[in-house]
């Protein structure tokens, strides 16, 4: 019954990548990333994927830092803060935030408020969907290790 | 922070392991960039070191010389802009330094260009990118040593461009990689590299001659002396009196020439007040030939500039009407089509169609034209018309495009004073390269248009890697502060676009990015069915992608991501697209069935989507499975990002 579970983990998890690259929301860029993770690295991807997740939370309060000041907005700042992360989203292949980061960034460029309001808006609701989901992937990813774990005495963490 | 690495396994002087062990320091304040590229770099088994701060990345540097091979730097940091430190380590440590950034502009990537950056990177960087930095190093140090060689401009220059071939690469290789570690033996061992290769020129291929600038000189004076149109090889050869120098080379070197000068008439008539004037003493098209040459060489260093003018305007003086002749013209024609590999046209497509030739050499070449305005309002024009690179349009008046192209090149660097004779210099060089090696070039060199982006030759793509590195870089460094003349070989890619180049190595991913930059919608759709494409593909890298068989009980585990999503088109989506294609790709309960199904049976799977029990009144748009994806996800990622802009 375990071998069961595990299959069934892993088709978990291997449905759920394949609705977010469906979706949209990740990109062939992360299965660079999951190809870069072998034996020496084994956590390299949940490693990097926390990277950015930290950098991102950072950049996403600036943002709104920035967007809420009663004065003038410093557009080129966001612009700056932008850049990076739409840099690091591509990186993780993140391809909806990067895209929004890019109409995003367009909207600081022509110093609309309004749309940089919403553009922040979505930028921060895609953030948070993606963050849910790559934690439910990460999760389900122990689990099955767990549950592999459990039945072939084989490390895998 | 500063990290250091060791990558397993890199050793000191094996051959067969370089580049692993290339020194890499890579400089990025995003740290998820940093992370992702330093294992990408432990991957290639380079010895990486990371750094998020230009400034400290600097004193490293200056601390370490000698302790690192190549400098990857992101262009946009917080505390030293990235051309900022492109330049100081370009002047103080002389390294190779690698752009990387998310912008893909061709002002962007000018930018570096002109900074001096050996190559530019579009974000994300992907592995196989990474694996090709060590050519940039390579490249560097045997331009060097080609400056300080000067017994003789022989050398055997097929090693570099035998990229792929592992077993001819070990020995020039290690070379290199011995060349890499040691600078100080740098000098010495690339003489004996030499020597050894000029040992044998009758038992190994026929040596290839690299035209330096002192060689092309002497050749130039030697035709001058003759006079162009009673220059014959046999005569030229003697007068050069270059050791080791063959007929062949001499004929071939004066085809080309010959070809260069032809093309360049054409150009004459764009470059009004472009390049400084050699006091015009002809109305002819042939003035502006003397100036390209001259300033090509002149910036070289090498020929004093009035010099190389009178040689030149003399040179062209004289057969002002011969070169136009009908007999020259034939000659160059046939030699030109004899010319097997159609650089030739390339060659002269660059700069300039056959002067009164009436048919059209070789391939044909689509017939559109950018003109002038389409060129200089900025490259965004140039997708669409990327084939004027290749177009050859034998029509006497022109200044059409091939040329055009030229021009505007000249335009938009024309601020740049040393530029144009850089890159003047560097298509003369190409296309004597171009023309001097036939044999990698067979293949045909038409253009291929796509029409969504720049101009990516596809067929000569494998031959581009032959050829790689000493193209792109060929490209990119002529821009910068390098007076030095690369005279490897440039490649048809080079042809196509100068910024097209700076996409490193025909990235068809780099040009994806920028459209993704700049068409978030579109692109998103294909990119999105170009990962689902992968996606079937490589769901099988997940680990074996399992299929779950049907019977298995999955009712009761409600898919929870398509009902837990609040986007309800995503479960529509999910449920109506299945899969593309492979459906066995991919274990999916609620596709369960579409996985047995084909493809094409669409009517079965409508009724298995129903039959799961979910309502679902998007079907008619559903005729083609294979289209499916596409109005999907159009509708819903115009959904997401149109409401961005409305209003």
């Amino acid at each position: 019954m375990l071998g069961f579970g595990a299959d069934l983990l892993w088709a978990d998890m291997n449905r759920l990548l394949a609705f977010l690259f469906h979706q949209g929301v990740l990109d062939e860029q992360f299965l660079q990333l999951q190809q870069l993770q072998d034996e020496a690295s084994p956590n390299f991807v949940s490693e990097v994927v926390n990277i950015y997740f930290h950098e991102s939370e950072k950049l996403l309060n600036n943002l709104r830092g920035l967007l809420m000041e009663r004065e003038l907005s410093d557009y080129k700042k966001m612009g700056i803060h932008l850049n990076q992360f739409m840099g690091s989203s591509s990186s993780i292949g993140a391809k909806r935030v990067t895209n929004i980061c890019v109409a995003f960034r367009a909207a600081t460029d022509q110093s609309n408020r309004a749309g940089c309001l919403r553009a922040l808006e979505m930028l921060e609701h895609e953030y948070c969907y993606l963050k849910n989901k790559l934690h439910e992937l990460f999760q389900i990813e122990q689990q099955r290790a767990l549950v592999a774990g459990v039945r072939y005495p084989v490390q895998n963490q | 922070m500063a990290q250091s690495r060791s990558a397993a396994g890199a050793c000191k002087g094996a051959t067969a392991e370089f580049p692993a062990g290339l020194r890499v320091l890579v400089v990025d304040d995003d740290a998820t960039t940093l992370r992702i590229i330093e294992q990408m770099s432990i991957r290639c088994r380079y010895r990486v070191t990371t750094c998020t701060e230009a400034t400290v990345a600097l004193n490293l540097l200056r601390e370490r010389k000698g302790c690192f091979d190549v400098v990857l730097s992101d262009v946009h940091m917080p505390d030293m802009d990235g051309y900022k430190l492109l330049e100081h380590v370009g002047l103080e440590m002389d390294l190779p330094v690698i752009m990387m950034s998310g912008d893909s502009t061709t002002s962007a990537v000018m930018k570096g260009i002109r900074h001096g950056a050996c190559d530019y990177l579009i974000k994300p960087v992907r592995e196989e990118e990474l694996r090709n930095i060590w050519q940039h190093v390579v490249r560097k140090i045997w331009n060097e040593n080609k400056e300080h060689d000067n017994s003789g401009s022989m050398e055997d220059s097929d090693w570099n461009k035998r990229g792929n071939d592992d077993t001819e690469y070990t020995s020039s290789v290690a070379d290199a990689a011995e060349v890499v570690k040691a600078p100080k033996k740098r000098s010495s061992l690339k003489e004996e590299d030499i020597e050894l290769e000029s040992d044998d020129p009758a038992t190994s291929k026929k040596p290839r001659v690299v035209w330096s600038v002192e060689l092309h000189q002497q050749f130039v004076s030697a035709v001058n002396q003759l006079g162009l149109d009673k220059a014959v090889p046999k005569r030229i050869l003697e007068l050069m009196n270059v050791p080791g120098l063959t007929r062949e080379n001499v004929a071939s070197h004066l085809q080309k020439f010959r070809l260069y000068l032809k093309r360049l008439s054409g150009v004459a008539q764009q470059q009004n007040g472009m390049l400084n004037a050699v006091p015009g003493t002809i109305e002819s098209n042939l003035s502006a030939t003397g100036r390209f040459d001259i300033q090509a060489l002149a910036a070289a260093g090498h020929v004093p500039p009035e010099t190389l003018a009178a040689l030149h305007a003399e040179l062209l003086g004289r057969p002002a009407t011969n070169i136009l002749s009908t007999a020259d013209q034939a000659t160059l024609l046939q030699a030109s089509i004899g010319l097997k590999h159609s650089h030739a046209e390339h060659a002269v497509a660059y700069g300039q169609p056959f002067v009164k030739c009436p048919s059209n050499i070789g391939k044909d070449f689509p017939p559109s034209f950018l003109t002038a305005n389409d060129m200089s309002s900025g490259y965004g024009a140039w997708p669409s018309s990327n084939n004027t690179m290749g177009s050859v349009r034998p029509n006497n008046s022109d200044e059409r495009v091939g040329t055009q192209y030229n021009n505007i090149l000249m335009d938009i660097l024309d601020h740049q004073q040393r530029q144009q004779p850089q890159q003047k210099q560097q298509q003369h060089q190409q296309q004597k390269q171009q023309q001097q090696q036939p044999l990698i070039h067979d293949q045909s060199c038409s253009i291929n248009v796509q029409p969504s982006c720049l101009v990516v030759p596809s067929q000569s793509c494998d031959t581009l890697q032959a050829v790689n590195g000493s193209a792109s870089v060929n490209q990119n460094c002529s821009f910068g502060m390098n007076a030095v003349i690369d005279y490897s070989l440039l490649s048809q890619k080079s042809n196509n676009s100068v910024s097209a180049s700076q996409f490193s190595g025909g990235d068809t991913k780099a040009r994806a990015v920028l459209y993704a930059h700049t068409m978030p919608s579109t692109c998103s759709m294909s990119s999105i069915n170009g990962s689902i494409q992968q996606l079937q593909n490589s769901t099988l890298t997940f680990g074996g992608a399992r299929p779950l068989p049907s019977p298995l009980p999955m009712s009761d585990r409600q898919d929870p991501y398509g009902l837990k999503s609040g986007d309800s088109f995503d479960q529509v989506c999910l449920r109506n697209i299945g899969f593309i294609g492979k459906g066995t790709c991919i274990p999916n309960r609620f596709v369960q069935n579409e996985i047995e199904s084909s493809v094409s049976d669409f009517s079965q799977m409508k009724v298995n989507v129903d039959s799961t029990g979910n309502a679902l009144k998007e079907e008619p748009n559903f005729i083609n499975m294979q289209k499916v994806s596409r109005p999907i996800v159009e509708r819903y990622q115009s959904c997401d990002h149109s409401s961005v802009f409305t209003e």
